[in-house]
């Protein structure tokens, strides 16, 4: 077998690319659906496949820079141009495909037609490009995939797609000009040795790493290692004391000073950062910023109480530890819904106050006008200050189950942020709100923590809390 | 700490089957295997972090499932996986973990740090794996626990560190009543420190026996004909491995006490070496 053709099993080995293939389908079929349904020549409904090229570009460098990570794989003599060779074929083949949906192009004839069918393969590639210069330009570019949505949104929002077409359409010859230097460039910069040594062997952050915490631990501890990591953070000597003074308060027996323990585990570094005053002036300012900008959103800013949970997702209960302090498996149950519920608290507080913020700014606001858009600014829902509440305990529950398998709890979290954005976005509409029984707030609540709370003791209780064990 | 016919799956994998094992105190106990064997399985098992599927493992009296802060606090334990929190500093993750303990040893840490030359000020995340694992042991042996479970603690350590570390193990167990577990695949080192050995292979025990016993259970024997070639038969028992060439022959013997050897050995008009196996060696015979 050759190496390329090990390369191209990559493409269909990983289970949790499978995901990405199902968006980017749905993607490709709505570029495919969108000419066909409104065939007129400068309608802008051309370029989605174009656009997606940067997506395909950055996905595909992405593989093999997970490989060239690893010791052993294309840092060997006479296997370095494999990344080019395959990077490449994907590029071509895929834009190839891409760029045939021009051949429906309205009010060309057929000499024009196959000028810009060349053009737009031209385009492609060098959004292509662009996606695998991100890749292999930027370390660890997997998590600016995330904004590729906002991208698209945002270009289409100020007519970029417009103007990409005309070039397409009307500029062809540039545009291959740009496109085929573009293409020999990169393949001159995909064969150059020193871009190979930059990765071969050392750690990164793979396509689904980044929700793996063993992988991204050891790739910070390699990093920091090498001096790399400036941040320099830990606690501040006032929090220090302050916990650990705490601690000190309990007998050693006592669940109170692992309680404690773990709250300094937990919101030190956090306290120590807001306590310096330049952290705080800016958690304060982009407060504000995100309440202005929250309030232009419509029922989008609903999201103020969703996305805590969210980030919660990343935050590690003391019940995997492996790192043994004198806390039994009773201890490690009690201080994690200790914590759990200083978090849901906090949030909630946090949140709640942010949207109380909005009340006053609601009467001063001005209305903004954009691309003949008129955006009203709209003060947070107040009354939806128990959905981190509901949200924090089945965050944690699902994360508890689910620790070995990121890519299912990333699914799984997803699913329910956005069964709580629609959801909260449709049902508090003022007709709808007016209805709500404060009984179908609470239960979900009440169930919720009852749902985390026996899911936290059994694991603590009956499970292997280390290793392999994990998920068994 | 008693095991009493513990086994432990893990999904089609037997990782523990029928496992019977009493460490008594006062023993520096070799935990040998292969990758896979069950050696961390099995340490796990008798700090409580896994519980077993069937029978039953006992620490300090207590059943491991339900150790507390009383037990634990008697407990040091260095793990494969070397997880510390990355954010403090090395002072502030030793006083956080000190804190735990009631009999934290503070000369003993300030003699610790200044051997393994740990610099206090740095930040845990930026540590090599080498400091990593100097500064896991002090937080192990910090507060001067009875029972010491080193699961491949030396992996990490250069030669020279290495050596210090085992130094260390043999001041430790001069304390009454101290035991120490040490897993590792660094033979050469173990053998040096251990009194006892426990040897496992695919989840189960294969040998349990103290360190004197099983280096007097092998023998090479080295042969060299003195004129003219060796007889055909050689006349010992229970020989494991045979390397013949030139007139000289190399045997490797189980079960058979030295003095026999030597009576054995006489019957020869040969010149005879009787010498003790290494730990590697015996390891090799034990789990073939």
């Amino acid at each position: 077998m050759s190496i390329l053709t090990v390369n191209l099993k990559h493409l269909y080995q990983r289970r949790g690319l499978w995901l990405v293939y199902v968006f980017l389908g749905l993607f490709a079929f709505a570029g495919v659906v969108a000419p066909l349904e409104h065939p007129g020549a400068g309608k802008r409904h051309y370029i989605g496949l174009v656009a997606l090229a940067f997506a395909i570009g950055l996905l595909v460098a992405v593989l093999p820079i997970e490989v060239l990570t690893k010791p052993f794989s294309y840092c060997l003599p006479g296997h370095r141009k494999v990344v080019r060779r395959f990077i490449f074929w994907v590029g071509v083949i895929a834009n190839l495909l891409g760029s045939l949906l021009f051949l429906g192009y309205p009010g060309l004839n057929s000499g024009q037609l196959v000028l810009v069918v060349c053009s737009a393969f031209c385009a492609g590639l060098i959004f292509y490009w662009l996606g695998v210069g991100l890749a292999f330009g930027v370390r660890n570019s997997v998590a600016w995939i995330g904004l590729w949505p906002f991208v698209i949104l945002g270009g289409g929002f100020f007519g970029l797609h417009i103007v990409i077409e005309r070039a397409i359409v009307g500029n062809p010859f540039g545009v291959i000009l740009v496109g085929v230097l573009s293409s020999v460039l990169a393949w001159l910069w995909l064969g150059d040795a020193r871009l190979a040594r930059r990765y071969c062997g050392v750690p990164g952050i793979g396509f689904f790493d980044a929700w793996n915490r063993d992988k991204v631990q050891k790739y910070r501890q390699v990093r920091a290692a090498k001096k790399w990591d400036k941040l320099k953070k830990h606690p501040s000597p006032w929090v220090e004391t302050f916990f650990l003074g705490r601690m000190n308060r309990y007998d050693h027996v006592s669940t109170g000073r692992y309680i404690w323990g773990g709250l300094y585990t937990t919101f030190g570094i956090a306290l120590s950062q807001l306590s310096q005053w330049k952290a705080a002036f800016l958690s304060v300012f982009s407060a504000l910023v995100l309440v202005c900008f929250l309030g232009y959103m419509g029922p989008g800013r609903n999201i103020l109480f969703i996305m805590p949970g969210l980030m919660f997702a990343q935050m590690r209960l003391p019940v995997y530890s492996s790192m043994l302090i004198s806390g039994g498996r009773k201890e490690r149950y009690r201080c994690a819904i200790t914590l759990v519920i200083t978090e849901a608290v906090l949030i909630t507080v946090l949140a709640t106050i942010v949207a109380a913020l909005s009340l006053p700014l609601a009467a001063i606001m001005p209305d903004i006008t954009l691309r003949d858009i008129t955006f009203a600014f709209h003060a947070m829902n107040i009354e939806l200050f128990f959905v981190p509440l509901l949200m924090i305990p089945i965050v944690f529950t699902i994360q508890l189950i689910y620790y070995r398998k990121p890519v299912v709890m990333m699914v799984l979290i997803m699913l329910l942020f956005m069964v709580l954005f629609f959801g909260t976005s449709i049902l508090w509409r003022e007709q709808l709100s007016a209805v709500i029984n404060p009984m179908y707030i609470v239960s979900p609540v009440v169930l919720s923590w009852v749902l985390f709370t026996v899911v936290l003791r059994y694991i603590c209780m009956r499970r292997c809390l280390v290793g392999q064990g994990r998920t068994n | 700490m008693q095991m009493r016919k513990v086994c432990k799956r893990f999904g089609n994998i037997k990782a523990l089957d029928d496992i019977d094992l009493e460490i008594h105190p006062g023993r520096i106990i070799g935990l040998l295997g292969a990758n896979g064997a069950g050696k961390s399985t099995l340490l796990r098992h008798i700090i409580g972090l896994y519980l077993e599927d069937e029978g039953e493992c006992v620490t300090f009296g207590c059943e491991a499932g339900k150790l507390g802060p009383k037990e634990l606090v008697r407990i040091g334990y260095v793990h494969q996986e070397g997880e510390l929190l990355e954010w403090m500093t090395v002072r502030q993750l030793i006083r956080y973990v000190s804190t735990y303990y009631p009999n934290w040893n503070r000369e003993l840490e300030e003699k610790y740090v200044a051997d393994y030359e740990i610099s206090m000020k740095a930040r845990v995340g930026s540590l090599s794996p080498g400091q990593r694992q100097r500064l896991a042991i002090l937080l192990a042996i910090g507060f001067e626990p009875e029972l010491l479970i080193l699961d491949e603690p030396a992996a990490a350590l250069d030669p020279v560190a290495r050596a210090r570390f085992l130094d260390l193990l043999l001041q430790i167990i001069q304390a009454e009543n101290r035991t120490i577990i040490i897993s590792s695949h660094i033979l050469s080192d173990v053998e040096k420190v251990i009194d006892h050995a426990v040897i496992m292979k695919e989840g189960r025990i294969l040998l349990d026996c103290s360190f004197d016993e099983l280096r007097e259970r092998f023998s090479r024997v080295r042969i060299s004909a003195l004129g003219g070639e060796l007889p055909t038969e050689l006349p010992f028992e229970n020989v494991v491995h045979c390397q013949r060439s030139d007139g000289k022959a190399i045997l490797t013997v189980q079960d058979c006490p030295r003095e026999k050897l030597q009576e054995q050995a006489k019957s020869l008009n040969c010149w005879v070496e009787i010498e003790t196996l290494p730990l590697e060696e015996i390891y090799k015979i034990v789990v073939s």
